[in-house]
């Protein structure tokens, strides 16, 4: 009779096993709806940006690797190469227009709908052309307070699908996942680091809606519209190119030739940074200066941790001979000065097509790739060395598990975690690297006009100790912040896998490898 | 199960499934060479255990490991060496190779269960990946297979156990789903080595019948590597037993327990708790094994022997029958007894001869 029962229960429960996802959610659909409802509003809201964003990174992506392709292939074949630009050229073509398409988009939290621009049709008049004819100043704060705080729960609106899936959807009841969350999530400083990531992740993508003006307007192009602004000297509405009105917004560490934090130039203009020595806005500058930042270091880290992952695991698994090649090539790339090697580069490709995708970024992220790698490898060897002797592999390995699969399902895992620990403290040392090539200028860096934060830096070194100290001080206090979010991150990923090392002695000396 | 087809019956018993001949395991370190397995040979017949036992550092899961062709630099296995698994010689294949024939051929268990799981994954999820390579069975027919793989090894509501995590289990528990991971592979022939040392004795016990129960279910052959006299008497059917790299007696289990010849075996038997002392261990023998790292030219055992003499020192001891009703032979300089000292030495010395005579 036992057996019986104990059968039926079996095909009970198997039939529980081969219920997909979706069946789950169908059996149980309410709180995936509660979740994903609103998580559909939120996307719906600002899809043109995510869009925008998506198409921009593709497109970069598309012409880099072909471009790699076309020049590593035009070495055997020209024809083939012709071909691959060929593609290359139709690829690009519809991904801008498409980016064209979904650009003309409105989106929720736009400068259209928050506008922030406008002028005073009279001496202490009201304001033409503001949200609800408010004062530029607070149009401004108030569209940047809502992306900020739409940023920040949409964030949070992710981890909480993550929540809904774990107590409605898993079959697991636990999985080790689940207390590196709980451990994160107790963790002060680590969540400090997520808070900072996420906010530069927010100026990355929706930097031309938090700027009060547009890189487009007013840095790339400033002599192709004209703006009203009031004339205090003729009493009336005037028109001026932002060209021109930079010219006399300019802040040159004198009394009369400043325009501060927190305040407006003559021409009705709020900037939230006050100005650069150009008159350019610094503001709109840093945010369009975060997406290049972010964007070239998130390549930059992730070539080099695959590299290090890949090779790392190949270390600890081979070892011997292995190992030693590897051994010996990265202590070949950190002993090539890495600022010579930028300079070499960006001398030898100043005039290849290469040096111009992402405005310069795509070069500096391989180089940053290729010269990190190392100490990234070197910190995760060690533990995946460890695991490499794990009783698991071992019998992974009795079982007749194929190498690779070995490495990617059993080994990969363990050294994940360390390697987010090393990668979200090494991307410090890659943030302030780039910096440092803007800073130093002259082909260097991210080429102008695209807004990078070092040249901002570079550009307010003079005025200091004057009262245009906002041009160097601000941006640096961002990379700092920045930099410091991150090694925050890392701590707090590291306590979350183990919670019992407490030593930060080998993190310092990561970020202190990484730096440039 | 396909248990029953395989036996040849004009075979029967006495075909050894795995035969190990002069097998050479050394490792390379700048100081030295190790001989952590050091001319080694046995074999082991169909269905039958098969023990090795010796304290830690004899080189007896070395012996494992070489067999399962998992010895990685600095590691080495010397020319002329043998293993045999049912007549095909392991020593020659390639790597991927050698991956067909463990697990589908020949399965291992090892010491700590709280190590031979991934904690990342769950148990079912990772005697599926076993059932995948060897069976190619895969969704549905590998949840009910290894179902039934965790019933067979006894672990009671298999199917909600399958997605647990490793560390929900208790140490038997993962112990037996570790058997039941190896068994996925269907294997004809399974090595454990020191399954149940990191177990408690209730335990312990338990385990070891399980082996037994799925021994005669599956006529499987088992090389059972232990440290521990009290497990090798409960589960063997033959001995080695290892000392310093080499193997210093081989018996069946009932004699070597009556008649225990070697100085060493005698230690080790006088050294199982609650029997004869209340000793814990090997305390009953002073000293440590020594790290094999010189040829074998002289007795290993002589520094730690109570019956050793001068030419223990100088003659390298070879086997020799100690038994006339059984198969029992030891590798001792007072063997045979009824010669006097210097025709043993003189027996051994020219056995030695011949032997490095027949390598080269
Ligand atoms: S050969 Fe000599 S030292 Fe070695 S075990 Fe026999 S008696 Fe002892």
């Amino acid at each position: 009779m036992s057996e019986t029962t104990s059968k039926s229960i079996r095909e009970d429960l198997t039939q529980r096993d081969e219920l997909s996802l979706y069946t789950r959610i169908a059996n149980n659909p309410r709180p995936f709806f509660k979740w994903a409802v609103p998580m559909l509003v939120l996307i719906a809201v600002e899809f043109p940006t995510y869009a925008g964003v998506a198409f921009g990174m593709l497109d970069a992506v598309v012409i880099g690797v072909t471009g790699l392709l076309d020049a590593a292939i035009g070495l055997v074949s020209s024809g083939l190469s012709q071909t691959i630009r060929d593609a290359q050229y139709a690829v690009v073509g519809v991904l801008r227009d498409a980016g064209g398409f979904v650009d003309g988009l409105p989106t929720l939290f736009s400068r259209e709908v928050i506008p922030n621009q406008g002028y005073q049709t009279g001496p202490n008049g009201p304001w033409e052309g503001t949200f609800l004819g408010l004062e530029p100043a607070y149009a401004w704060a108030l569209r940047a307070t809502l992306i900020f705080a739409y940023a920040l729960f949409t964030a949070y609106w992710v981890f909480r699908g993550w929540l809904v899936y774990r107590d409605h959807y898993r079959e697991a009841d636990w999985t080790p996942t689940d207390d590196i969350v709980d451990n994160l999530s107790n963790h002060q400083w680590g969540k400090f680091g997520i808070f900072v990531l996420i906010l530069f992740l927010t100026m990355a993508v929706f930097g031309s809606a938090l700027g009060p003006t547009t890189v487009e307007q007013n840095i790339q192009s400033p002599y192709s519209e004209r703006i009203n602004y009031f004339n205090e000297d003729t009493g009336e509405v005037d028109q001026v190119f932002p060209g021109d009105a930079n010219f006399n917004s300019k802040s040159k560490g004198s009394a009369e030739f400043n325009v501060g934090p927190m305040s407006y130039d003559d021409y009705g203009r709020f900037h939230p940074f006050g100005t650069l020595t150009n008159g350019r806005d610094l503001f709109t500058f840093m945010m369009g200066g975060a997406r290049i930042t972010m964007i070239v270091s998130a390549l930059a880290i992730g070539g080099a941790a695959l590299i290090a992952a890949v090779f790392s695991m190949f270390s600890a698994y081979y070892s011997g001979r292995v190992d030693l090649t590897i051994l010996t090539t990265a202590d070949g790339v950190v002993s090539i000065p890495r600022l010579l090697l930028l300079i070499l580069v960006s001398a030898v490709f100043a005039n290849h097509w290469i040096g111009n995708v992402l405005n310069g970024g795509f070069l500096l992220a391989i180089i940053f790739a290729f010269t990190t790698w190392p100490f990234l490898w070197r910190a995760v060897r060690g533990p995946a060395l460890q695991v490499a002797q794990e009783e698991w592999i071992l019998a992974a390995k009795s079982y007749g598990q194929q190498p690779r699969t070995i490495m990617r399902k059993h080994m990969f895992p363990y050294i994940v975690g360390y390697l987010l620990v090393y990668a979200s403290m090494s991307t410090g040392g890659i943030i302030i690297g780039l910096a440092a090539l803007s800073f130093l200028g002259n082909g260097l860096g991210i080429s102008p006009p695209t807004p990078a934060w070092g040249r901002a830096i570079s550009m307010g070194q003079d005025y200091v100790s004057g009262p245009s100290w906002h041009i160097s001080l601000l941006p640096g206090l961002m990379i700092v912040l920045l930099v410091t979010g991150l090694n925050a991150l890392g701590d707090g990923i590291r306590d979350a896998i183990d919670p019992e090392a407490g030593g930060s002695a080998e993190g310092e000396e990561a970020a202190a490898g990484g730096g440039g | 199960m396909s248990s029953e087809t395989h036996a040849d019956p004009t075979a029967g018993d006495t075909e050894p499934i795995l035969t190990v001949e002069n097998l050479q395991t050394a490792f390379y370190t700048d100081r030295e060479t190790i001989r952590a397995v050091d001319s080694i040979s046995f074999d082991v017949k169909r269905g039958e255990t098969v023990g090795i036992v010796g304290e830690s550092g004899s080189g007896k899961s070395v012996t494992a490991r070489s067999i399962m062709g998992l010895i990685d630099s600095p590691g080495r296995i010397m020319p002329g060496s043998s293993i045999k698994f049912q007549g095909q010689e392991l020593t020659e294949l390639s790597d991927a190779e050698y991956r067909s024939v463990r697990g589908s051929g020949i399965g291992m268990v090892f010491q700590d269960p709280q190590q031979s799981l991934n904690p990342v994954y769950t148990v079912g999820n990772q005697i599926r990946e076993s059932l995948k390579i060897n069976r190619g069975i895969t969704g549905e027919e590998a949840v009910e297979e290894a179902t039934d793989l965790l019933e067979a090894v006894g672990i009671p509501d298999a199917k909600r156990r399958l997605d647990e995590y490793p560390h929900q289990f208790s140490g038997g528990m993962r112990q037996r789903a570790v058997i039941a991971m190896m068994l996925a592979c269907d294997p004809d022939f399974l090595i454990c080595d020191e399954p149940t040392t990191a177990l408690d004795v209730t335990i312990q016990a338990q385990i070891l019948d399980l082996l037994k129960d799925l021994q005669e279910e599956r006529n499987l052959s088992i090389l059972f590597i232990t440290h521990d006299m009290g497990v090798i008497a409960d589960i063997a059917d033959r001995v080695n037993v290892m000392y310093a790299g080499q193997i210093v007696e081989q018996a069946p289990v009932e004699e070597l327990f009556a008649n225990p010849k070697h100085p060493y075996t005698r230690a080790l038997i006088d050294s199982i708790p609650g029997e004869h002392s209340r000793k814990e261990g090997l305390e009953t023998i002073e000293g440590e094994v020594p790290t094999p790292n010189e040829p074998a030219d002289h007795c290993r055992f002589a520094p730690r022997c109570p019956k050793a003499f001068d030419a223990c020192e100088n003659v390298p001891p070879q086997h020799v029958s100690v038994s006339d009703e059984h198969d029992h032979t030891a590798a001792c300089l007072l063997y045979p007894e009824d010669l006097t000292e210097s025709h043993r030495v003189e027996k051994h010395l020219s056995l030695a001869n011949d032997d490095t005579e027949g390598d080269t």
